[in-house]
């Protein structure tokens, strides 16, 4: 098992090298430090950011929500959440081009608020039911 | 002050320090375990390799030299290799994101300082651990924004893009063959065990195990219908966040405008021709005379490296008629050369197999009508199973190799 491991780790490495042997030797320098600079922004912007504000929304929101609220509004924000991150590129569309009208055409705004709406409709669905659920079988219990 | 006094107040400092930035026994949710972290890690691992076959397939495909050639069959095959590659890196991030979640504690993780042999370890897999997340998110975010046309860098997309999916690969690989005990256990256990867990991932959290995945599930779905309408026809109304709606001159959307190639009017007037030629003699045919010879149609679709593809139905002459005019035997490469001014892919090969194929055409219209400008008025090249960015528009010379 542990030569099987030592082994396909070694591929993985011989694979890694090779990559950056074509990244490092096919442009020019600048170029290469502009990747580098998207490299080392990725994690950092992951990490220290997008990790930071979540970990503060939860626990505001572990605080603040009630508790059939908590597991659909989980939901709701991963989905939402990540699907708007997707999303950016086009929201914002910084590749538009005047010459160019079919790329980039939709109303997309429109389209994340349509998203945003049946999200949050559902977050609102799930509630109720759940509510009335954990009342409904509380009253039962004598 | 001291030298003593110095150190004590570095230490003191350090450990304010300590103290501020959290330590991995400080993350207590039990949805942060390797049970998630397998689970979503091994569709993120399946759409990696989704992603490099069809990127390496990709990159082949508009290589100007191939040992062996591009298959001209099925004509919808790069459209198909091609959309999976954008799809599959599209849905893949909301399953990093959440799996990227579920192992942060490990961010935090404390080097062992004291032994030189774990810290030597340590040291590793951190590396090894941070070329893999800066690849992956590069990888992802700059797919992303290369199918919104977005380039706010200076770095060559494409060799950039294909380097570094190496360098991710590669680092998976190494990622994979270190974990390899524990995703197997735990992909082999129950979800709801707790055998590999940290000793504090104990508090339950808004969802359980199973809820998390099925959320994370349903997020790829929903960025999937979301996005894949560029090039999944039935997903066009659906897809809220497409680049593409499928609509465009003609019926069909546009990459390179003529504005942008910088074509101009007395380019394309009375006076253009496509001179075909060979060690042997020029042959060379106004508009009209290449109107007037056998004309075909084919329904071919137009597939873009950026994952967005339509099909048209195209009239024009056959490539292999005008190649038999000029007595160029078959097995003969040429390349084609466009008018455009600006922009790369102004010359293109195309090899033997794709000039000889009957379904690819020297084509004079689209849908019905001549050819938009911004379609390659007054005649383009359109192929079965090319990459759209070798779709020669503007074509004014065919030059045997």
């Amino acid at each position: 098992m542990l030569r099987t491991r030592l082994l396909i780790g070694l591929l993985g490495v011989v694979v890694g090298v090779y990559g950056a042997y074509l990244w490092l030797s096919r442009q020019e320098g600048p170029q290469i430090t502009s990747a580098a600079k998207w490299l080392v922004a990725g994690p950092i912007l992951h990490d220290l950011v997008l990790s930071m504000a979540v970990i503060l929304v939860v626990a505001v929101a572990s605080r603040v929500v009630p508790d059939p609220a908590r597991a659909p509004l989980a939901v709701g924000a991963i989905v939402l959440g990540s699907v708007s991150l997707i999303a950016v590129p086009m929201l914002g569309r910084y590749g538009e081009k005047p010459d160019n009208p079919t790329l980039l055409d939709r109303d997309y705004t429109t389209g994340w608020l349509v998203v945003a709406g049946l999200v949050l409709l559902g977050v609102l669905v799930a509630t109720v039911v759940r509510a009335r659920r954990s009342s409904g079988s509380s009253s039962d219990t004598p | 002050m001291t030298s003593t006094r110095l150190s004590d107040r570095f230490a003191a400092t350090v450990a304010t320090a300590q103290k501020a930035v959290p330590k991995e026994e400080d993350f207590t949710s039990r949805l942060r375990s390797p049970a998630i972290a397998a689970r979503v890690g091994l569709w993120l691992g399946i759409s990696f390799t989704v992603c490099f076959l069809t990127g390496l397939l990709s990159h082949y495909a508009q290589n100007p030299t191939q040992p062996v050639p591009f298959p001209t069959s099925p004509s919808w095959g790069y459209r198909v290799t091609q959309g999976l590659h954008v799809i599959s890196g599209t849905v893949a991030i909301p399953l990093l994101l959440v799996k990227l979640w579920s192992v942060l504690p490990k961010f935090f993780s404390r080097p062992p300082l004291r032994e030189l042999r774990a810290l030597a370890v340590w040291v590793l897999e951190k590396a090894s651990i941070g070329v893999l997340v800066g690849a992956s998110i590069f990888m992802l975010a700059s797919g992303l924004l290369n199918t919104a046309q977005w380039y706010p860098w200076e770095f060559s997309f494409r060799t950039t893009h294909y380097a570094l999916a190496w360098v991710t690969i590669g680092s998976l690989v190494v990622h994979i063959a270190v974990k390899l005990p524990i995703i197997r256990d735990v992909l082999l256990a129950d979800v709801d065990d707790t055998t590999h867990d940290r000793p504090t991932a104990v508090r339950p959290g808004a969802l359980s195990r199973r809820g998390l995945l099925r959320t994370t599930w349903l997020a790829a779905g929903v960025a999937f219908l979301a996005t894949a309408g560029s090039t999944v026809p039935l997903l066009r109304k659906i897809s809220v966040f497409a680049v593409r709606t499928g609509e465009g001159p003609q019926g069909i959307p546009i990459n390179r405008s003529a504005v942008v190639a910088d074509i101009r009017d007395s380019d394309v007037g009375a006076d253009w021709s496509l001179q075909l030629i060979s060690s042997e003699a020029i042959r060379s045919w106004d508009r009209s005379s290449l109107a007037a010879l056998t004309q075909r149609e084919e329904k071919l679709p137009i597939a873009c490296v950026e994952g967005w593809s339509a099909t048209g139905t195209w009239t024009g002459v056959r490539l292999r008629d005008l190649l038999d005019l000029a007595g160029v035997p078959r097995g003969s490469d040429l390349q084609m050369v466009s008018i455009q001014r600006r922009g790369g892919y102004g010359t293109t090969v195309l090899p033997a197999n794709f000039a000889d194929d009957d379904r690819t055409l020297i084509a004079l219209q689209l849908n019905g009508s001549d050819l938009d400008i911004d379609h390659g008025y007054p005649a383009r090249l359109i192929a079965p199973n090319r990459p759209g960015v070798l779709q020669t528009k503007w074509l004014t010379r065919i030059e045997v190799l």
